[in-house]
């Protein structure tokens, strides 16, 4: 018990990445509001992150930085995106709960 | 609103602090005495492993407990933020917890002597995404939103439970994983780069702003280009998607 | 034997059933559309052809044969075609002509005629006349099939086709429930008796199936020969009944007497000869059809369809057909004693009980239906005591007078029906009827006569036969008192018979009429009077060609019993064959005595029965009525409730058992269970799968999350622990290979290398073999087997694992082996 909490190795922060990544997870099934799910697609994105970042340090590898860079790249672009749409949402219905998103549905 | 600055204050703190120890567990009683490892990147992930020989010295032992503090801290500040965004009604609680959490990865990825990536988090995440959130939901009004819906909530139990085993899963698949090498997390070599606009023979610090450059720069340069056309594309998309009608007379265009 | 007569392509024997067949088809199919006078001309004249055939071929080729003494056998047989042929089981649609079939063709065609001829005067009114006259053919068609079958197969396509008839003439005036109610009872009850028919059919096959045909070529062929018997013709004889013999199939009846098979019925089965077993199933398919004990309720019942039907059907031919049967098989019961002393004792019994019933019964025909079951019993004991010529006199004579006094009764309810509505055959409401009815009358006194035995009319002769017969038995094992048991039976039965027939006649056509219908009543028009004529004559006179043995009697008295005897057991064995002998030639004072008695019981039972009723019902019957014969009256009247006790046993518990099947079987499983039960799961199923897309994004990911979670379960599940061995120098490597599963992870594992079943201690250190990976020396794994023990702290189980440690060891492991 006392190594796992002392000795702090590659697999405690492979772990930390995927609660991250379970809880971002959770949220993007529990939440209704477009924006919090928003935010936990981040989350996962991080996790992601960390997890790559957690394997390129263990095998030396700067290409992995490179690609976290990418990805943070990546995920702006998608945050940006996706906000412009759920401001476009919001306009028509003023609200923006996913539940009642199901025109698609019949 | 005084406890999430004191939350804030503190965060920036321990990021300065874990900052400041882990350069020092770099920092080498005597100067000029980097070891020379020859190391060479490969594009591949599996690139060789570092060499046994040299052992450096004064090594900062990872059996710290200096290391776990620092580590466990900020691991709990990464999943303390990750829970206020799962589970707060406020919108904006969300987005400083989102916040709190950015902050602990960074600190989590300085730990990982990613320095260039964890400043950059800050900086573009918590810095202009958070701040692209927080003017959405400015314009929408309506911060309001109740966590657990009451309908669908047996979907949510079993998305739940399916979510808890795959932590337990993962959490005893990963807690197995071992570096190719004995010796965890100690301080990085230095390491030779190609010859791409650095001097024959130059050392970097490993996770520096220079070694990510030469790296993404170099065999990185067609996904950098490539992410810069993205993010044309996600700029030109979001105002597109984001205008206003014709008939609409509000000011166009959100961010 | 085999005479190729054929006419227009067919053997001349399938031309006997087929002709009333032919007038059966054109009368159900186009009978509603011809006359009344085309309908009766089509089904007297198939019957009437049919007749003439028979009485040709019978007076003419058989008889021929007949005085050819062939002792192989005589008869036409024929085989129309090959029905079925399946391995062993082989079918010919073969047609036999005998001396035992000939009887009965000429009882059943000319009988069958006459019934016809009556029944165009007695259905005159009826509205569906076409298809009255169509069923009448089709029976006598399907009994001519059944008499002149040459295998049980196709005796019991006919077997099968008279009790389809009786069922269709019984309930043929359908819209009154009763009568509906009473052809199925009859059908239903003849199926029962149709089953043990099969079985027992089904075990003869099953026994016999074996025998090769030369044996029992030779066996049949090992005969006495007369002494003046041609030698040449005697090779062709042989010759020609090696021939046919290859054509017959499976139980063949000619087969089924063969002296060949006496070791097969003689066998053991089931503790009894298999020769009983087989006699007894197809005697309760004969009590079935001819209404022995216990299966007799149909016949009193079946006295709702019209009465030539009742003529022909239940008194004349189709209830003689398990007589004809059991003589047929005449072999096979007299290789058991214990099929003929059943026989004989459910004949004596049914005897006795029928003649109890007829005593209190009001309706003409019903005490008429009795005596038909209780003369049927008469026959049944002689058949059991071997008597067969016996047997087959009296049912030749029984279909005599029976017949002509169902038809006088038909006769007598024709012209009562001047009132109408009430029940017409109630005699307490008839009296006087000699007066307005002389043909009728005198036709039904003559048979009255015959059946009650009285001297020198018909019935005297054929039921002297069978007491002599029972009294005179003794085959091997029964009991010497049995047979005198049986003709004491016999005597009270035959005077109870004469009782009640007088009785009977008695209350109808004696003393005054009691109802003004009686005082109406006129005689039948002549289409009716001429049959009843002309079988009261045969009634009268039949009788004396079967007289008794006495040394004075012409040839011609014992016509019968030589004719028969050509096709049957004989009745009595000749000790120097060493046949046992079954019946005794008693002496001729015996004989004279017994004569005497059985003609006195007779006369006594006219004497009571006029001392009783002679001028119609008296005080003093109603006297003993009410005293001291009223249980007795009651039992009668009620038929010793034996309707009410099968309702009670058998009916009801099946109502309920049928109810409850449907109830749990129908209702409950099929419907409830399987039908509902597949739509529920049905809507089920699409209710589960409708929520899981519901058209929110985020249901679909909790599906894709579920179905990560379950890739993980999944290989949890499928994990196999396992452990490698390797053998370096004298030390022996075991690595476990826990797989991809949870358990590994958190588990604690140690060895067992000495086999007895607990953990152990590495011998050189002390330490507990525990971990992964242990290397041991060889020496000390005592045991072949070593077994790994894992104990999982996540799911708290314990696994083990055995290998056996023998050889080398599996693949060297590689350099680098990660998980």
């Amino acid at each position: 018990m006392s190594a796992i909490l002392f000795n702090i190795t590659y697999a405690h922060f492979l772990v930390l990445a995927a609660v991250l990544f379970l809880i971002g997870v959770l949220g993007v099934l529990v939440r209704r509001n477009a924006l919090i799910i928003l935010m936990s697609v981040e989350l996962m994105l991080n996790a992601a992150n960390m997890t790559i970042l957690t394997f390129a340090r263990m095998w030396g590898d700067l290409s992995g930085h490179t690609f976290a860079l990418i990805v943070i790249a990546v995920a702006a672009a998608e945050a940006a995106v996706g906000l412009g749409i759920v401001v476009a949402v919001f306009r028509g219905r003023r609200n923006v709960d996913v539940d009642r998103l199901t025109t698609l549905r019949h | 609103m005084m406890r999430w600055v004191f939350i804030l204050v503190t965060a920036f703190c321990l990021w300065g602090a874990a900052g400041f120890i882990g350069s020092a567990a770099d920092a080498q009683p005597a100067a000029g005495g980097r070891p020379a490892t020859k190391v060479e990147i490969k594009d591949s992930a599996r690139s060789a492993p570092y060499g046994h020989g040299d052992k450096l010295e004064n090594k900062p032992s990872s059996k710290s407990p200096g290391m776990a503090l620092l580590f466990w801290s900020f691991a709990a500040a990464t999943i303390g933020g990750a829970l206020f965004v799962v589970t707060r009604r406020n919108l904006i609680a969300a987005v400083m917890g989102m916040v709190g959490c950015f902050l602990g990865i960074s600190a989590v990825y300085m730990m990982l002597y990613a320095h260039f990536l964890s400043v950059v988090q800050m900086l573009v995440y918590a810095g202009a995404i958070m701040v692209l959130f927080v003017f959405v939901i400015m314009i929408l009004n309506r911060p309001e939103d109740e966590p657990v819906a009451p309908s669908g909530r047996a979907g949510q139990a079993i998305g739940g439970i399916a979510i808890s085993y795959l932590v337990f899963r993962l959490i005893m698949l990963l807690i197995n994983v071992k570096p190719p090498t004995p010796g965890a997390l100690e301080a990085p070599a230095q390491v030779q780069l190609p010859n791409i606009g650095a001097q024959v023979g130059e050392r970097v610090d490993w996770g520096s702003v220079k070694a990510v450059g030469m790296d993404l720069f170099g065999p990185g340069l067609f996904p950098f280009e490539a992410i810069s056309i993205l993010l044309l594309v996600a700029v030109v998309g979001a105002i597109a998607i984001a205008r206003p009608l014709k008939d609409d007379n509000e000011q166009g265009g959100a961010a | 034997m085999d005479f190729n007569l054929k006419f227009a392509g067919l053997p001349i024997l399938a031309w006997i059933p087929l002709l009333p067949l032919i007038g059966a088809t054109i009368n159900l199919t186009l009978g509603r559309k011809l006359s009344r006078r085309t309908v009766q001309t089509v089904a007297i004249a198939s019957v009437v052809a049919a007749c003439g055939l028979s009485l040709y071929l019978v007076f003419g080729p058989l008889l021929a044969q007949y005085r050819e003494h062939n002792p192989i056998g005589t008869g036409l047989e024929q085989n129309i075609y090959t029905w079925i042929e399946v391995g062993q089981f082989k079918i010919p649609l073969a047609l036999r002509l005998d001396t035992l079939s000939a009887v009965m063709i000429l009882i059943i065609t000319f009988v069958g005629s006459l019934i016809h001829i009556y029944s165009t005067g007695y259905m005159a009114h009826e509205p569906r006349y076409a298809a009255y006259f169509g069923y009448l053919n089709l029976f006598t068609g399907a009994m001519l099939i059944l008499v002149l079958a040459a295998n049980m197969p196709v005796m019991f396509i006919g077997w099968e086709g008279v009790g389809l008839c009786s069922f269709l003439l019984i309930g043929f005036w359908y819209e009154k429930d009763e009568y509906a109610a009473a052809g199925r009872k009859a059908f239903v009850v003849n199926r029962i008796g149709d089953f043990a028919f099969l079985l027992g059919m089904f075990l003869l096959f099953w026994a016999t199936k074996d025998v090769s045909s030369e044996t029992l070529v030779s066996a049949a062929t090992n005969v006495v020969w007369p002494k003046d018997f041609d030698p040449a013709n005697k090779s062709a004889a042989i010759e020609a009944f090696r021939n046919v013999f290859a054509d017959r199939g499976s139980l063949d009846f000619a087969n089924l007497n063969n002296p060949g098979f006496g070791e097969i019925y003689g066998s053991k089965f089931w503790g009894e000869r298999l020769a009983a077993a087989g006699g007894i199933l197809l005697f309760i398919g004969a009590c079935g059809k001819s209404a022995q004990l216990p299966l007799y309720v149909w016949l009193p019942d079946a006295m709702a369809g019209p009465t030539p039907v009742s003529a022909l059907i239940h008194a004349a031919t189709m209830v003689t057909a398990g007589v004809y049967m059991v003589c047929r098989m005449s072999f096979l019961y007299s290789a058991s004693t214990t099929a003929m002393i059943v026989v004989a004792t459910v004949g004596l019994l049914t005897a006795l009980a029928a003649a109890f019933m007829a005593f209190a019964q009001t309706d003409l025909k019903k005490v008429l239906a009795y005596s038909t079951v209780s003369q049927l019993g008469f026959m049944f004991v002689a058949a059991g005591t071997g008597n067969w010529v016996a047997a087959i006199f009296h049912l030749g004579t029984h279909a005599c007078f029976k017949a002509c006094l169902f038809l006088g009764a038909g006769s007598v309810m024709h012209g009562m029906e001047h009132g109408g509505s009430h029940t017409p055959g109630d005699i307490t409401k008839m009296g006087g009827l000699r007066k307005h009815m002389k043909v009728t009358h005198a036709t039904f006194l003559i048979s009255c006569l015959a059946i009650a035995g009285f001297p020198l009319f018909s019935g005297f002769f054929s039921k002297d036969e069978i007491l002599a017969g029972a009294f005179n038995v003794h085959p091997p094992g029964w009991p010497v008192w049995y047979g005198k048991i049986l003709w004491g039976g016999l005597i009270i039965a035959a005077l109870g018979t004469a009782f009640y027939m007088w009785r009977l006649y008695f209350l109808v056509f004696a003393g005054d009429e009691r109802t003004e219908e009686a005082k109406h009543a006129h005689e039948s028009p002549p289409s009716m009077t001429g049959p009843l004529a002309i079988l009261a004559v045969f009634a009268a006179l039949i009788g004396f060609i079967g007289m008794p043995h006495f040394s004075w009697v012409p040839s011609w008295g014992h016509a019968l019993e030589h004719w028969i005897s050509r096709s049957v057991v004989p009745n009595f064995y000749d000790p120097a064959t060493g046949n046992p002998e079954i019946m005794g030639h008693a002496s001729e004072s015996t004989t004279w005595i017994l004569l005497v008695i059985a003609s006195g019981i007779g006369i006594i039972g006219i004497g009571i029965a006029y001392a009783l009723y002679g001028k119609g019902p008296s005080k003093t019957v109603d006297n003993l009525v009410e005293g001291p014969l009223a249980p007795a009256y009651e039992a009668s009247k009620h038929k010793l409730w034996v309707d009410e006790i099968y309702d009670a046993t058998i009916i009801k518990p099946f109502r309920w058992l049928a109810r409850g099947l449907f109830e749990i079987v129908d209702r409950f499983i099929i419907d409830t269970v399987a039908i509902s039960g597949v739509a529920f799961v049905v809507s089920l199923g699409s209710r589960i799968s409708r929520w899981f897309q519901n058209g929110q994004v985020q249901r679909y990911l909790t599906g894709l999350v579920v179905g990560a979670a379950l890739v993980f379960v999944v290989t949890d599940c499928n994990t196999k622990q396992s452990f490698e061995f390797e053998r370096k120098g004298d030390q022996l490597e075991l690595r476990a290979t826990m797989g991809a599963g949870i358990a590994g992870k958190a588990s604690k594992l140690t060895w067992d290398i000495t086999g007895d079943g607990i953990a152990d201690a590495d011998p050189v250190t002390g330490k507990p073999l525990e971990g992964a990976t242990i290397k041991v020396n060889a020496a000390d794994v005592t045991s072949s087997s070593v077994t790994l023990i894992i104990e999982d702290a996540v799911t708290r189980k314990t696994i083990r694992v055995s290998r056996e440690v023998a050889g080398p060891g599996d693949e060297v492991a590689e350099p680098g082996e990660g998980k």
